[in-house]
């Protein structure tokens, strides 16, 4: 066939080049996965061979500035900002990671239970959800610490983790009312498939993608809100050590212009807060929005 | 819409709200007592320590402390049905007295917050929609990312350090100068806390009108009118941007209770003598009364503005009214 007929008319192109494979990093967050991958080697290992001892309080030498001996200064209480650093990003990252997984576990079981739920109850448990994101958060954490007595790190993942569910329940409630008429769904069912059954086997795969992004963004908003209560006085007492009690002698450190004891605390808070940002971004994934018609 | 269903639509809506706000007193109430402390302490201050059982008994007698929580809340259901929501342990007057002399602090914070964030966000997400992708996005984009990822306190703690500690020029704390108060002196003390308040919202609205125009530019309408030869400017904001604006309302009535909230934490940072701080205290030392009318206050703010936001966006598309999607759009814990 290819003898018989002439194309004409077109203009000899070179020959295509392959298309070079995109680097491998492209649109990954490589840069905020290394720091954060750096500050929680840097928390480990610390906890394993503590360089000085962070709650040593050298009552000679107070609100001393970054020097050679301390590298980062020193507190109003004579400890060593260096190693209070990263004793105490190791408790704060554990409870954001605790209070989220706690606050994810709410968020499944309750949102799949109204999910699946009859119409009326379904209204009812919306209705409540609705009610408990109307009381100012701030308040919910103070009684219920309140009522939990002394914080420890412990108490205060489970007091965020309680009060941090609401809008990630509200989506998986959103696509489980989705899932739950397909066949695969009515199968387990008829088959006697119990709820917690149908809930791992069938609808967390599904929406677990869809609720990764909040996951990952709850542990960002876990670590402020402990060191926003520790600020504050509500939160961890001095004594627990994380970035968030560090900051609580602030208040001091501006009558005495000891800039290190807020800056370097809020900066590693900051870091590690973006970090955690752009990882959750690249989970929910940018692309695909196509070609703007304006 | 027929006349019948306006009254059912607006008597459901009214149904819902009476529901809510009696099933949130009665949680507050409950939990509040619950929690392990002295009331007693925020009247009598450290005297406490010092009674003998008898005048403890009194006391609490007095305050109407030792019955049963359940009646005690049905007392204080009946006084605050009538407007008698008691008095404040702590500064002996009538709770509203009490919050009267703190609300306008806050609400000029708060409101003046609200209106900045709310005209400088759509113009941002504008800018970088018009920009899209381009440097100034990105960069635009960066900043607001790094300005959403500062926590209030902390921000509030640096331009303390940098403008009242460092270069003295603003004051660091206060609504006003002690025996001063003039507009100039207020204006002054606000801009520090403003600052904050701005600079902690402002980039999540921004983000969120930017999102919405460029899946607005996206739409085939966007193509057609600018193969008719429309400008682009023209297509944005004659076409595009109407079609934002209703979410972008419903938006803010979401958001007064989230703007109002975020105020809380730069108050007390700054010792703003608002609502916020007010709260806190109240919380902390049990002051029953008052805590209870502020969780009260804020809690129907917040009902009555997500009411509103549904009403907003139903009104305002009729195809939501019956849909599964009628949910005002979310603002999310950050």
């Amino acid at each position: 066939m290819s003898g018989q007929f002439e194309m004409v008319g077109i203009r000899p192109l070179p020959p295509a080049e392959p298309a070079r494979p995109a680097p491998w990093y492209r649109g990954k967050p490589v840069l905020s996965a290394g720091i954060l991958a750096l500050l929680v080697l840097g928390c480990l290992v610390f906890r394993l061979a503590p360089v000085r001892d962070p709650a040593y309080m050298d009552l000679t030498r107070c609100s001393a500035a970054p020097c050679g001996e301390f590298l980062f200064g020193t507190d109003a209480m004579g400890r060593d900002v260096f190693s209070m650093i990263w004793y105490g990003g190791g408790l704060s990252l554990f409870i954001g990671a605790a209070a989220t997984a706690l606050s994810t576990l709410i968020a499944v079981v309750f949102g799949a239970l109204s999910g699946c739920a009859p119409a009326w109850l379904d209204g009812v448990l919306m209705r409540l959800t609705e009610i408990l994101l109307s009381v100012p958060s701030l308040l919910v954490v103070v009684l219920l610490q309140a009522a939990l007595g002394e914080a420890n790190v412990l108490s205060i993942s489970l007091v965020i983790g309680l009060t941090s569910w609401t809008s990630m329940a509200k989506i998986v409630r959103t696509e489980v009312r989705q899932l739950r008429g397909s066949e695969y769904v009515l199968a387990s069912r008829c088959m006697g498939g119990s709820f917690f059954h149908i809930l791992r086997r069938h609808l967390a795969p599904n929406f677990f993608s869809s609720i990764m992004f909040m996951a990952v963004m709850n542990i960002r908003s876990a670590i402020v809100a402990e060191s926003t209560l520790s600020f504050m006085g509500i939160g961890l007492p001095l004594e627990v050590i994380t970035w968030g009690s560090m900051l609580s002698l602030s208040e001091q450190a501006l009558l005495t212009g000891a800039w290190w004891i807020i800056l370097i605390p809020g900066g590693f808070l900051v870091t590690t807060l973006l970090c955690v940002t752009n990882l959750a971004g690249a989970l929910r994934g940018s692309g695909g929005r196509g070609q703007s018609n304006l | 819409m027929a006349k019948g269903n306006t009254f059912l639509y607006y008597g459901k809506k009214l149904l819902l709200f009476f529901v809510s706000v009696f099933v949130l007193s009665a949680v507050v109430f409950f939990v509040s007592r619950l929690a392990p402390g002295d009331p007693l302490r925020a009247y009598y201050g450290d005297r406490v320590e010092k009674m003998s059982p008898q005048e403890r008994a009194w006391a609490e007698e007095r305050l109407g402390l030792d019955e049963p929580i359940a009646v005690q809340y049905a007392r204080w259901l009946g006084g605050a049905l009538r407007g008698d929501f008691g008095i404040s342990y702590k500064y002996k007057l009538d709770v509203w007295e009490v919050i009267r002399s703190r609300v306008g602090n806050t609400l000029l914070l708060g409101g003046t917050g609200f209106v900045l964030i709310f005209t400088l966000a759509p113009l941002l997400g504008v800018l970088c929609a018009w920009q899209e992708d381009r440097a100034l996005d990105r960069l635009v984009c960066k900043a607001g990312t790094v300005s959403s990822c500062i926590p209030e306190f902390w921000l509030s703690l640096v331009l303390i350090l940098v403008f009242a500690a460092g270069l003295r020029w603003l004051p660091s704390s206060g609504a006003y100068s002690i025996g001063g108060g003039g507009a100039a002196d207020r204006a002054v003390h606000l801009i520090l806390p403003l600052a904050v308040v701005v600079i902690g919202h402002l980039w999540y609205y921004a983000y969120m009108v930017r999102n919405r125009i460029l899946e607005e530019v996206r739409a085939d309408y966007v193509l057609l009118a600018r193969s008719k030869g429309l400008p682009r400017r023209r297509v944005l904001f004659r076409h595009c941007l109407r079609n934002a604006a209703p979410s972008y309302l419903s938006l803010m009535a979401v958001s007064v209770p989230h703007v109002l909230g975020g105020t809380y934490i730069v108050e007390t940072v700054f010792s703003y003598p608002g609502l916020g701080t007010l709260s806190y205290e109240s919380a902390r030392y049990k002051d029953y009364n008052l805590l209870m009318l502020l969780c009260m206050l804020s809690g129907i703010l917040v009902i009555v503005c997500s009411i509103l936001a549904q009403v907003i966006n139903e009104q305002i598309d009729p195809r939501l009214r019956t849909r599964e999607a009628a949910e005002p759009p979310e603002v999310t814990e950050r």
